[in-house]
């Protein structure tokens, strides 16, 4: 029988992956990935909008807050020398002569609303947030240097600390080379990253392994198949075929996005690139050693899987009780709900790992994938990983066969409802 | 010799309707067997039965001496009568899918294949798609997934609906040659012709009852209720006269076809025809003295009616 579901494996794989609709979206994702990841730092290169001109009305003493405001390529400030707001917005109301008037009144160090920008044209959210923040620095400034005491900002700038906390994995030996070093913010993004993926992963594809389930049922191929395979060698068939697409799309999605970023790279500004580096060079020095990264990843990767074909065993189990795709569609949300449970305990769980319902959740194969996942970089004990990985993949074995149940009695009762009595013979059935 | 399938009192009800009621029948090993009746008779019923994809509410159907199991299915081949083939796929790979499901190695399943293809005059199909397909033109190659694993066991529900008299032939001499070649054959058909020219044995089924069962020949020839035609001329006295006591006239004598009387006589079954025979020649010139066997269309519908 292990042959036949090869067989029914190939042909899903084959029949999907020469698809126009499977090629389009296998290119197309990855154009779109790049474009999304690489638009904001083309956009910031290629902002070549004029210089906005703005002219400052400073009523302040000396016009000290005025003169602090720096200009640079994006805006250019002015400063109007005896002329009060009124006249200034007479004179410069034109979007020719000035892109806005800013008015600072001079009572601003005690009332921090004494500011309006006038704006001729549409307002800008990146120049309004540019004036904001000088605003703040001057009057901040001015403010620490009222109180008169020496040195006053290295002191505050040194008082801020940031500290960061090496956990070690206490091993008993008391040395510190030998401990393990974990790190809980590196796992944390990593099992969320993969949970998310899972998740997005199921939506992607669930739908079409409800499709593929129905296919037989509209075109009567149905007839032909019953009578040449068993109906849990085409569940589990369309099942795996389905994965087996998942993970080709997949890879090519990983080779060409790995490829195109590197032909890309050279196209983003320096400074992009350097921000972006410093931040992966963060993550990846959290990360600990590189043979614990691989251990969870290996775990990890059981629980994508496992996770993965148990909801396809469930998308499987529904398509096996409808007839066509409309009436299908009203499973979706409902199979996606315990997945998004799994997803808010995953939260709950990097608070306390071992808490009661972080354990039940990693355990019940419906949420496990994604809270075992965020379970796993803060050390779980083997047994219990072992446990409800067998418990997953149980399930999913299990759920296949549900399915496989469902649709041969969907097949049975053509014609009719079945009696429970029928219902009863038809479930002993071979 | 034994029957490779024995259907023993098999019933099938639907919500309020029954498909089936008490259906018996026999099919001989190696002969072509076919199964007639009106729309909605139970026909497609009694086939869903026999290949599992239903199953009865009582009685058995027993597969070469055995109760039929879900292994057993795997020797039969059944063509479906609303055809099932992916519509999306190559007909190449379609037909290599189902060769292979059915327990054929990748060289032997292509092997035959192309044979099938071959003999069928449609090699050149093998890269389309169905779906470009005439209706007949899928048939064949659902025709082929069908025969192709060479099963003990072929059902095929409506075989010749779509077909043109051409390929209506070619399929019928595909169907003897599996025949000659040890399958047994199983079709259900309104087709009469291909009745007569094709079965060996026939089981008529109407209103989910089997009404009538038996070789052709033989239901062909009771039917005919020993029924003869005779043409003569030169009769010297009538002849309801001379064939007093040992046969009756049906109607009038009729048309005369160069110059010849023509009438349709019925010999009563306990007669000895040469007695017939001989009172006739005695007293005329007894032309042609034939037979008359109806067809199966007519059989089917005197059955139908219940007036045979």
């Amino acid at each position: 029988m292990g042959n036949k579901i090869g067989i029914i494996i190939s042909r899903e794989v084959r029949e999907r992956v020469r698809k126009k609709s499977f090629i389009i979206t296998t290119l197309l994702m990855p154009v779109l990935m790049i474009g999304l990841s690489a638009a904001p730092a083309l956009m910031m290169m290629h902002n070549t909008s004029d210089v906005k001109h703005i002219v400052v009305v400073d009523d302040t003493e000396g016009q000290f807050v005025g003169r602090g405001l720096t200009s640079d390529s994006n805006v250019e400030f002015q400063i109007l020398e005896n002329m009060d707001r009124k006249d200034a917005v007479a004179a410069f109301s034109d979007e020719n002569k000035a892109y806005g008037i800013l008015w600072i009144g001079h009572d601003i160090m005690e009332q921090h609303d004494q500011v309006q920008l006038i704006s001729n044209s549409s307002s800008s959210m990146s120049v309004e947030e540019d004036i904001s923040r000088q605003l703040s620095d001057i009057l901040r400034t001015a403010k620490l240097r009222s109180y008169e005491i020496e040195n006053l900002e290295q002191i505050i700038s040194e008082s801020d600390i940031h500290i960061s906390l090496n956990t070690m994995k206490n091993n008993g030996s008391g040395e510190e080379g030998d401990m393990q070093q974990t790190s809980t913010v590196a796992s944390m993004l990593l099992s969320m990253l993969l949970g998310m993926l899972l998740y997005m992963f199921i939506l992607l594809y669930g739908q079409q392994v409800l499709s593929t389930v129905i296919e037989e049922k509209q075109s009567r191929v149905l007839d032909v198949m019953v009578t040449s395979c068993s109906p849990f060698d085409l569940m589990m068939g369309k099942i795996l075929g389905i994965a087996c697409v998942a993970a080709i799309q997949i890879v090519i999605w990983a080779v060409l996005v790995g490829t195109a970023s590197q032909l890309l790279v050279p196209l983003i500004p320096m400074e992009a690139v350097q921000d972006a580096g410093s931040e992966f060079a963060v993550v990846t020095s959290t990360f600990g050693n590189l043979s614990f990264i691989l251990t969870i990843f290996l775990w990890l990767l059981l629980y994508i899987v496992g996770g993965f074909l148990l909801y396809a065993a469930l998308y499987a189990a529904a398509g096996s009780s409808v007839d066509s795709t409309q009436d299908a569609q009203q499973f979706n949300s409902i199979i996606l709900v315990p997945i998004i449970i799994g997803l808010i305990v995953m939260m709950s769980v990097y608070n306390d790992p071992s808490s009661k319902l972080a354990f039940w959740c990693s355990m019940i194969p419906f949420t496990s994938p994604i809270v075992m996942m965020a379970r796993i970089p803060f050390d779980v004990p083997l047994w219990q990983i072992v446990t409800s990985l067998v418990v997953l993949y149980a399930s999913f074995v299990l759920l296949t066969w549900i399915a496989a149940k469902i649709y041969r009695i969907g097949i049975f009762m053509h014609g009719g409802k079945p009696t429970w009595r029928e219902l009863g013979r038809w479930l002993r059935m071979k | 010799m034994n029957p490779i399938l024995k259907i023993e009192h098999v019933s099938k009800t639907y919500t309020g309707h029954k498909a089936l009621d008490d259906v018996s029948l026999e099919i001989p090993q190696g002969s072509i067997y076919g199964l007639l009746g009106p729309n909605g008779a139970g026909k497609t019923t009694l086939i869903r039965v026999v290949n599992r994809i239903t199953i009865p509410d009582s009685g058995r159907v027993v597969f070469d001496g055995r109760d039929i199991s879900i292994d057993d299915i795997f020797h039969i081949g059944y063509m479906p009568e609303e055809r099932g083939l992916y519509k999306k796929m190559r007909v190449g790979d379609q037909a290599m899918f189902f060769a292979r499901l059915k327990g054929l190695d990748w060289l032997e399943a292509e092997k035959r294949l192309h044979q099938w293809f071959d003999r069928l005059e449609i090699s050149d199909w093998w890269n389309k798609k169905i779906d470009d397909l005439s209706k007949g033109m899928a048939q064949k190659i659902q025709f082929i997934c069908t025969v192709v694993h060479e099963p003990k066991l072929l059902i095929f529900d409506e075989p010749f609906s779509g077909f043109d008299p051409i390929n209506a032939d070619l399929l019928k001499r595909e169907i003897l040659r599996l025949r000659d070649n040890g399958a047994t054959v199983i079709f259900s058909t309104h087709n009469m012709e291909s009745v007569e020219e094709i079965c060996d044995d026939i089981t008529l089924i109407n209103k989910s009852r089997n009404i009538l069962s038996g070789s052709v020949d033989e239901i062909r020839r009771k039917a005919g209720g020993n029924t003869f035609q005779i043409l003569f001329d030169n009769m010297e006295r009538p002849i309801a006269d001379i064939l007093e006591g040992k046969a009756e006239c049906i109607g009038e004598s009729e048309g005369i076809i160069g110059g010849y009387t023509q009438q349709k006589i019925h010999i009563s079954s306990d007669e000895d025809i040469h007695h017939v025979i001989a009172a006739l020649n005695d007293n005329c010139r007894l032309r042609s003295f034939q037979e008359i066997i109806p067809g199966m269309n007519d059989i089917f519908i005197r059955a139908v009616n219940g007036t045979l």
